[in-house]
């Protein structure tokens, strides 16, 4: 691995690459970041006025059984709609990856167009499909009506939630999948062919372990998203949907209860971090053999 | 006649062909339904009453919703150019310098993309109200300037992120034989080491596109009064319910970006020609 | 987590090496977007001077379809218009400092909390001569006093039961069909906002709906969590198109969103409960900091007007506090009985009051219990 030169051969090329990016990330992230956890640890003083008072109360509430429960509940659901993009996308990237050349483009442009439309109306228009008298549950009964049709419940669901959130998070999977699988050497799998395992074993001895950093960063680039996304649960959600997310962002909106809002916010990404270190460990480990 | 598909074919066999055909339903349907309804002779977007061309009349007429669009699409591609720019040079920094503290920092350019987009955003409103405030009623597109600040700040670690992956498969005497040759750093870096970086640079444009276009949560906490933006602009309309108004710009949208790509990629495919001749 | 990470999703597409489209497309975007805005398109995000604009906040579709115009035609002043979906997105946009809003539209009880917060300027009713216009009862409810006014009421509203005639027996004129019975399993909509649920559970109980108690909190509480089964969704202000399109047949919404509905089907009726219901108004308001008071006032007079009042009526179909726009309203308008309920529902129905943010949070809590039950 390329360790790279010394800075201290080039300091006025380190500085000059250095200098804008990072100075945007402190003035822009980094010090608005710290304000808000600054006000994790305050309280609301008056209607509109925040006291950094040095305060724990607010995590000290975000640990509630309630509130870990929500957020246990949060990461379980994001988990499963992550692995159903994996499911779904695995077979897309593949797909993609052994496509001739000039098709390639164009397949992950069309992966891709459907995000450039706002989030909200694709929502309306996935609602428009999904509801009691909806497309699909038409089409259905003009099929199969004849035969004493019951609508299918498709809205206001759990499972509505997860179409919807797989539907906007799928790029986030394929991407990076193909990526890995299109750096595949061909030979691998054509000598693994020729030794007789059949396709699927291929797959599953050879590719997917091969693709595996391509995964991981697939699984992250979409788990992240998911856990943070509001919209889906809130629009296609029943009375059984509600995410952390959604909690968090009532405490900025309805509750206007910001310290505790950061308190949350901060909770979650303790433990993404967390997640991330476990996933470099063993990266590292992996590395390592 | 149609030869077998090959060994490895797996693009012309039948399950990985149903799989692909299943999914692209799955990811356009939706579309088609949202460009349909845009035709749509009722005010809602649920059910079809009719066809009319009159959402599309209406959208025209409409000032504030093409001003929102227009200020969407400004805002994208302000955005796209800063990010690239900062995320490329965040990643040649990361990639060619070995300092201390390189770990840490390459955490810190990672953290944009862990954040919960509602904590970010309400953390930059704070920012621009108490700590920087961004001038009210400056000339257009001055007064997006808060925006693509906030954009720029969480999209160009996603292109460090593509950029530095490149990175890692270039080889190093490239560039070792270009300065053999004389050239100097500087030109060594614009000479070899960015044209190598081209399909990271597009890949990085294009999230960075995608990923300010479709932005709510933190346009709204940072977007000043003079200004709108789509986004923002259809989620408030959420109250009196969507109009197939939106629908119809929507599809505007989404033709004005198939347009663009064939044009790029028109552009691209002369320009290759081009160098090979 | 960079190097392999990014798992090369540069690589994904380095068969391609479409080197200058990103660039390409975003300045051919930009290239257009400043060609059309020369065109003189957009609705003057161009700088104009301090006076000769003023910046308005308010809730999207809540105008008639000319009067903006109409107002730029009479004083040559344009009206720059921004949109918010919830109150709170009002208050948590204002609550760093007004970023130069002259005119905003936020609900009573948000008068009440922008005025403990000192956000709100007083009006000077000396400059608002069309004031007269406004009925009285609406001038006397006690949400902004005490004086200076800060407010001025524009609409109001009720919450109650939208339903759909045909799916429901006789009239469901009690809060227990939505709260406390599983008659209509599955085909009911409650909305999402926590105060509302609560006070219009305590009303459902006999109480008022101010000053609700920790105990009937908690028993409200527990009511819904056992009626949850039966709810089919919380909406987020969306309730009338769940009834329209079928997807419920009950839905706690106000009478403005089903009036508009009722229009494009007839089978949808509303009705304010008999225990009594929550009156709301939406307000005409100056935020404070505004930099254009006096055309801010100019202009909040200008939305009293009778006829100017009438057009905005005619677009938005909500019941208005402005007694003389009304009496230019056709009969059917005044006349509706989803826009003007009467009955023992709108009797027994009461003003909310804000009660302090330590209570909103304590409502805010017992509905996330309720939703995560």
């Amino acid at each position: 691995m390329d360790r790279g030169v010394d800075w201290r051969r080039n300091k006025a090329g380190f500085l000059a690459v250095l200098a804008p990016p990072l100075g945007w990330l402190m003035l822009f992230f980094i010090v608005p970041m710290a304000v808000v956890w600054a006000y994790s640890f305050g309280t609301n003083e008056g209607i509109a006025d925040i006291r950094i008072s040095g305060t724990f109360a607010n995590y000290a509430r975000a640990i509630e059984p309630l509130y870990l429960g929500i957020m246990a509940k949060s990461l379980a659901f994001a988990a499963l709609a992550t692995l159903v993009c994996l499911i779904v996308g695995f077979p897309v990237a593949l797909a993609i990856s052994f496509a001739p050349a000039n098709l390639k483009t164009w397949l992950l442009i069309g992966v891709m167009l459907p995000f450039w439309t706002n989030l909200l109306i694709r929502t309306y228009a996935l609602i428009a499909l999904m509801r009691d008298e909806g497309i699909i549950n038409h089409a259905l009964k003009f099929a199969f009506g004849w035969a004493g049709f019951e609508p299918l419940r498709m809205m206001n669901t759990n499972f509505a939630v997860l179409v919807g959130l797989v539907y906007v998070h799928l790029p986030f999977m394929v991407l990076p999948l193909y990526a890995a699988l299109d750096r595949l050497d061909r030979s691998l799998l054509e000598a693994s062919l020729d030794l007789g395992a059949g396709h699927i074993r291929t797959i599953f001895t050879i590719v997917i372990p091969l693709a595996a950093p391509g995964i991981a960063s697939g699984l992250l680039l979409t788990f992240i998203p998911v856990l943070g996304s509001y919209l889906a649960s809130d629009l296609l959600g029943g009375a059984d949907s509600q995410m952390i997310a959604n909690v968090i962002e009532r405490q900025f909106k309805r509750a206007n209860d910001w310290p505790f809002g950061a308190a949350l916010a901060f909770m979650l990404m303790y433990l993404t971090f967390i997640g991330i270190a476990l996933q470099s460990v063993t990266r590292r480990r992996r590395e390592r053999e | 006649m149609r030869e077998a598909p090959g060994l490895l074919d797996y693009a012309r066999r039948w399950p990985l062909r149903l799989v692909m055909i299943a999914v692209g339903l799955f990811l356009y349907l939706p579309l088609m339904v949202l460009i349909v309804m845009s035709f749509n002779d009722s005010r809602r977007t649920t059910q079809w009453k009719g066809f009319t061309l009159d959402w599309y009349v209406a959208v025209f007429r409409d000032g504030e919703l093409v001003q929102a669009l227009l200020n969407s699409l400004t805002i994208a591609a302000f955005s796209t150019m800063l990010s690239v720019v900062l995320g490329t040079l965040a990643a040649i920094a990361l990639w060619r310098f070995r300092f201390g503290g390189r770990t840490t920092l390459e955490g810190a350019f990672a953290l944009p993309i862990v954040v919960p987009e509602i904590c970010l955003g309400v953390a930059l409103l704070i920012f621009f109200a108490k700590v920087m405030p961004w001038p009210v009623g400056m000339p257009w597109p001055l007064n997006l300037g808060s925006i693509v600040i906030a954009h720029v700040a969480f999209s160009f670690p996603f292109v460090a992120v593509v950029v530095r992956a490149r990175l890692a498969s270039f080889d190093r005497s490239q560039e070792e034989a270009a300065r053999d040759l004389g050239a100097s750093q500087w030109r060594a870096l614009v000479d070899v080491v960015i044209p190598h970086l081209r399909p990271a640079l597009f890949a990085g444009a294009l999230l960075a596109f995608t990923l300010s276009l479709d932005d709510f949560v933190i346009t709204f906490f940072t977007a000043g009064p003079d200004t709108v933006t789509f986004p923002v602009k259809v989620y408030s309309m959420v109250r009196f319910s969507v109009t197939p108004k939106v629908n119809a710009i929507s599809t505007l949208l989404l033709l004005f970006t198939v347009i663009l790509t064939f044009v790029a990629l028109r552009l691209q495919a002369r320009a290759e020609a081009e160098r090979k001749a | 987590m960079a190097e392999l990470e990014g798992a090369a999703i540069w690589q994904g597409l380095s068969q391609s090496r479409l080197s200058r489209r990103g660039l390409l497309s975003s300045l051919g975007v930009a290239a257009i977007g400043f060609t059309l805005q020369a065109c003189g398109q957009g609705s003057g995000s161009k700088g104009d001077p301090a006076g000769d604009k003023i910046n308005f906040y308010t809730w999207d579709t809540y105008i008639g379809a000319t009067t903006l115009a109409d107002f730029e035609t009479a004083n040559g002043i344009k009206v720059q218009t921004s949109y918010f979906a919830t109150n709170d997105e009002l208050f948590a946009k204002l609550k760093a400092g007004n970023p130069g809003y002259d005119v905003i539209v936020p609900s009573n009880e948000f008068v009440t909390r922008m005025r403990l917060a000192k956000m709100l300027e007083p009006l000077d009713m000396a400059k608002l001569p069309n004031i007269k216009n406004i009925a009285p009862e609406f001038m006397e409810a006690d949400y902004d006093s005490p004086p200076p006014r800060h407010s001025v009421p524009y609409t109001w509203l009720v919450l109650g039961i939208g339903y759909r005639k045909s799916r429901v027996n006789g009239t469901p004129d009690s809060w227990k069909w939505l709260f406390d019975s599983d008659l209509y399993k599955g085909r009911i909509a409650l909305t999402s906002e926590a105060a509302d649920l609560i006070r219009l559970g305590a009303k459902f109980m006999g109480k008022s709906l101010n000053g609700v108690d920790p105990a009937t909190a908690k028993a409200v509480e527990d009511m819904l969590i056992r009626q949850k089964p039966n709810i089919k969704a919380f909406h987020e202000d969306n309730g009338q198109d769940m009834l329209l399109a079928g997807d419920v047949d009950l839905v706690l919404e106000t009478n403005g969103d089903i009036a508009q509905i009722a229009v494009e089907d007839p089978d949808i009726a509303f009705v304010v409960p008999k225990e009594g219901s929550l009156l709301n108004a939406d307000t005409l308001c100056i935020p404070k900091g505004a930099p254009r008071p006096d055309q801010a006032h100019n202009f909040i007079n200008f939305l009293l007007d009778a006829t100017v009042g009438k057009h905005i009526i005619e677009t938005i179909l909500y019941p208005t506090p402005n007694a003389a726009a009304k009496l230019l309203m056709p009969e059917s308008y005044r006349a509706n009985p989803i826009i003007f309920p009467t009955g023992a529902g709108m009797d027994a129905s009461e003003w909310g009051k804000f009660e302090g943010a330590d209570k909103a949070r304590a409502f805010e809590e017992a509905i996330t219990r309720v939703r995560a039950a």
